[in-house]
């Protein structure tokens, strides 16, 4: 199996948050599980970048806001360049990022068909 | 003026090469800039404005202007076969320019770029004039390129994709070629190429005087 | 607490240094100490040295900056700190200077921002710049500051009908009274047809992170900002009347920005703007200029509406009418802003009350507002994640 990308639930409240955290902005809890974060979520806005940082060897990479249906909102890479606000997308996990050493994995977001 | 027989057989055979047309882009100031091509008599006053920038180290400047020196003197001492030269100008002021040559029917080779004004994104027009010569007027199949500085390899290879061939000996040293195919450039051109024809002959006039900058940008306190 | 003020200020031209970085710092404080007309050297009287910068040790492979200040202005004992706060690292060091000043543990105080980062290429310092993102959430995905402001500017658009002609128009007025401020970094006042309407527009101003353009986004500067700071009761000590330090918010928000309830909310402008209006005792009614961290156009218009000078969804409106230039009802960053002026991360927020002192000393030649009594200054760091406001008032 590929990399997964997680939603971390306080075990106190069961509130979700994506990327993890060290404290519950509900209740203070500090322990949270591990919940695959995956599917189909909204576009709430994106953007094509061309100036891109150092590292990166294309002309642009488009970039979005998607909100889950568990209302978790999420920063992720687009695999498409037909984009509109409001849109549906699926989550994919991919290749973010070629570090030296080391390769990163993130949401990569395709069209839902 | 009659040419000596060895002087003759030094020359290159001259190909017969379609004439840049004339363009004017409105810059983010306001202004225009026109980009025409230079003729052989023009080199001696494109020289005078590539000068000073032999000895400005930062962003490679003095590389550039060396070699576009030497590139330009070769093209008027008919050192060099079909070479072109193509000059930005304000009001008739030289801003900026760009050389290469065809080497035959299907491939260009492009030499260099050198914005003498800068932060108006000059560079990256005169260099998509280049390109627009060698593939719509020239209607060669590719140009080959290489990149002295990490701006343009920023600006040409990665913004227009180009084709890493390190198999292709470029006439600069044979550095890493890199290839803009006629599909990349029509992937590209809409977003890097613009310009309006013709230009109005007043406006084309004053292009061809070709005044020297009196200030570089580069060196501070620049006195000619 | 004491009441504290700014005796003196000092600033370099911004834009592109061969200077070592201390060297930099060194100009502008030397400016800031000789204008508050204090003694430097031996018998000088700095009790403590704030020096901001966000690049030192990542650019500049520098660490301990303001130690190695303190001693080449010949400063020493004084206490040094080398203060980092992202990109409001300057408003930061001075809001440590007004603390340092009213807790009563100095008198005089020197904060001192700068940066050297055309060291490294452009893209390098984007990419400097995005390590205040989340490491696994933003930075590696290659999110960046223009990112998050290109998908903060679609947002804005669809809400309140902000257009690309509106930024274009904050732009043009920001490069218009950078041309009237010396040390500003771009000498260049863009033509709004020309990159907005003209058929080359598209190519020859393009997009940065859509619906941003070139024109849309500050430079990469080098230079240096500095105050002398000073306990209002010392007030005599120094050759200008010091200009009050009036109120200082400072607020946090997410360090995710995806994860904010409102995308188009920057609670952390909001409430450090409020916080710096009730330590006033002012409203923003009251304020007659303003320096805004208009890293970005659009950050020029929703920090303004944030910051209360104008309603939520007005502040393009406003700048279409003309209210935020020199002479308009309220001007903004009438230095030429970060857009124009430069932004220098550490320096910026240094420079930001630097402006506004020349505009309520009236030393703002060229681009002075008329009676200018109170001043704001917003310094915005992380994608708003960190804001600090500052309120400035002329001592009558």
């Amino acid at each position: 199996m590929g990399p997964m990308m997680y939603a971390y639930k306080c075990t106190a409240c069961g509130k979700l948050y994506h990327p993890s955290r060290a404290v519950c902005r509900e209740c203070g809890g500090r322990e949270f599980e591990e919940i695959p974060l995956e599917g189909e979520g909204t576009l709430l806005t994106y953007t094509r970048v061309y100036a891109l940082p150092e590292g990166y060897m294309k002309p642009w990479i488009a970039f979005g806001i998607v909100e889950f249906p568990n209302g978790l909102r999420v920063s992720g890479q687009m695999a498409t360049d037909d984009l509109a606000t409001g849109m549906k997308v699926r989550a994919t996990v991919g290749l973010v990022k070629e570090g030296v050493g080391k390769d990163y994995y993130g949401f990569i977001f395709e069209k839902a068909s | 003026m009659i040419i000596d027989k060895l002087e003759q057989s030094l020359r290159p055979p001259e190909s017969k090469m379609v004439p840049y047309p004339a363009k004017y882009i409105t810059l983010a100031s306001g202004e225009k800039m026109v980009v025409h091509q230079a003729t052989r008599e023009d080199v001696p006053c494109l020289l005078e404005a590539v000068r000073p920038l032999m000895t400005v180290e930062k962003d490679f400047y003095d590389i550039v202007a060396a070699r576009l020196y030497a590139e330009l003197l070769g093209y008027y001492r008919y050192r060099v076969k079909d070479e072109y030269c193509l000059v930005g100008t304000i009001d008739g002021v030289i801003v900026g320019m760009v050389n290469g040559r065809m080497v035959d029917e299907k491939v260009g080779m492009s030499y260099h770029t050198v914005a003498i004004k800068r932060g108006l994104r000059i560079g990256a027009q005169l260099f998509a004039a280049k390109m627009e010569y060698h593939l719509d007027y020239l209607n060669q199949e590719e140009v080959w390129i290489v990149a002295e500085s990490p701006i343009g390899y920023r600006r040409w290879m990665i913004e227009y994709e180009l084709e890493s061939r390190p198999s292709a000996w470029h006439e600069l040293g044979g550095v890493p070629t890199h290839v803009l195919t006629k599909a990349l450039w029509e992937k590209h051109k809409a977003m890097k190429c613009t310009g309006r024809r013709p230009v109005p002959p007043e406006m084309l006039e004053t292009a061809k005087k070709l005044i020297l900058p009196s200030e570089y940008p580069q060196i501070p306190g620049f006195k000619r | 607490m004491r009441k504290v003020g700014v005796a003196g200020v000092g600033h370099t031209k911004f834009g592109r240094s061969d200077l070592p970085l201390v060297d930099l710092l060194s100009l502008a404080a030397l400016e800031a100490l000789d204008d508050a007309g204090i003694k430097t050297g031996k018998a000088h009287e700095v009790d403590q040295v704030f020096v901001a910068t966000m690049g030192a040790g990542m650019l500049n492979r520098q660490s301990s900056v303001a130690s190695a200040l303190v001693d080449t202005l010949n400063l020493q004992p004084a206490m040094a700190e080398t203060v980092e706060n992202g990109p409001a690292s300057g408003a930061s060091a001075v809001k440590l200077g007004y603390m340092a000043i009213a807790s009563g543990m100095c008198d005089v105080v020197l904060v001192v921002g700068g940066e050297i980062m055309r060291v490294v290429t452009g893209w390098e310092a984007t990419d400097f710049v995005a390590t205040m993102l989340h490491p696994e959430a933003e930075y590696n995905y290659g999110l960046t500051l223009p990112a998050f402001a290109g998908m903060f500017t679609r947002l804005y658009m669809d809400k309140y009908g902000v257009t690309e002609k509106d930024l274009a128009i904050i732009a043009v007025k920001n490069h218009e009274n950078a041309v009237r401020n010396p040390v500003a970094h771009i000498q260049l006042v863009p033509n709004l047809h020309a990159i907005t309407e003209d058929e080359d527009a598209n190519v020859i101003n393009p997009y940065v992170a859509d619906p941003l353009r070139v024109y849309d986004v500050c430079p990469v500067s080098d230079g240096a900002a500095a105050l002398v700071l000073c306990a209002m009761d010392q007030a005599d000590r120094f050759s200008k009347k010091p200009v009050r330090i009036a109120g200082i918010g400072q607020a946090t928000d997410t360090h995710v920005v995806a994860e904010r309830k409102e995308p188009t909310d920057l609670l952390a402008v909001r409430l450090a703007a409020r916080r710096a209006y009730e330590m006033a005792g002012l409203k923003p009614e009251d304020i007659n200029v303003a320096e805004l961290h208009d890293a970005f156009t659009i950050l020029e218009v929703a920090i303004s509406e944030e910051s209360g000078l104008f309603p939520r969804g007005e502040g393009h409106l406003a700048a279409r009418r003309g209210d935020t230039r020199v002479g308009g009802r309220i001007p903004i960053n009438t230095s030429g802003g970060l857009k124009a002026k430069g932004h220098p991360l550490g320096a910026t927020g240094v420079s930001q009350i630097v402006e506004i002192v020349r505009q309520v000393r009236g030393e703002a030649t060229g681009r002075q507002v008329e009676g200018a009594k109170y001043g704001l200054a917003v310094n915005f760091g992380g994608f708003g994640n960190n804001v600090v406001a500052t309120i400035l008032a002329r001592e009558e």
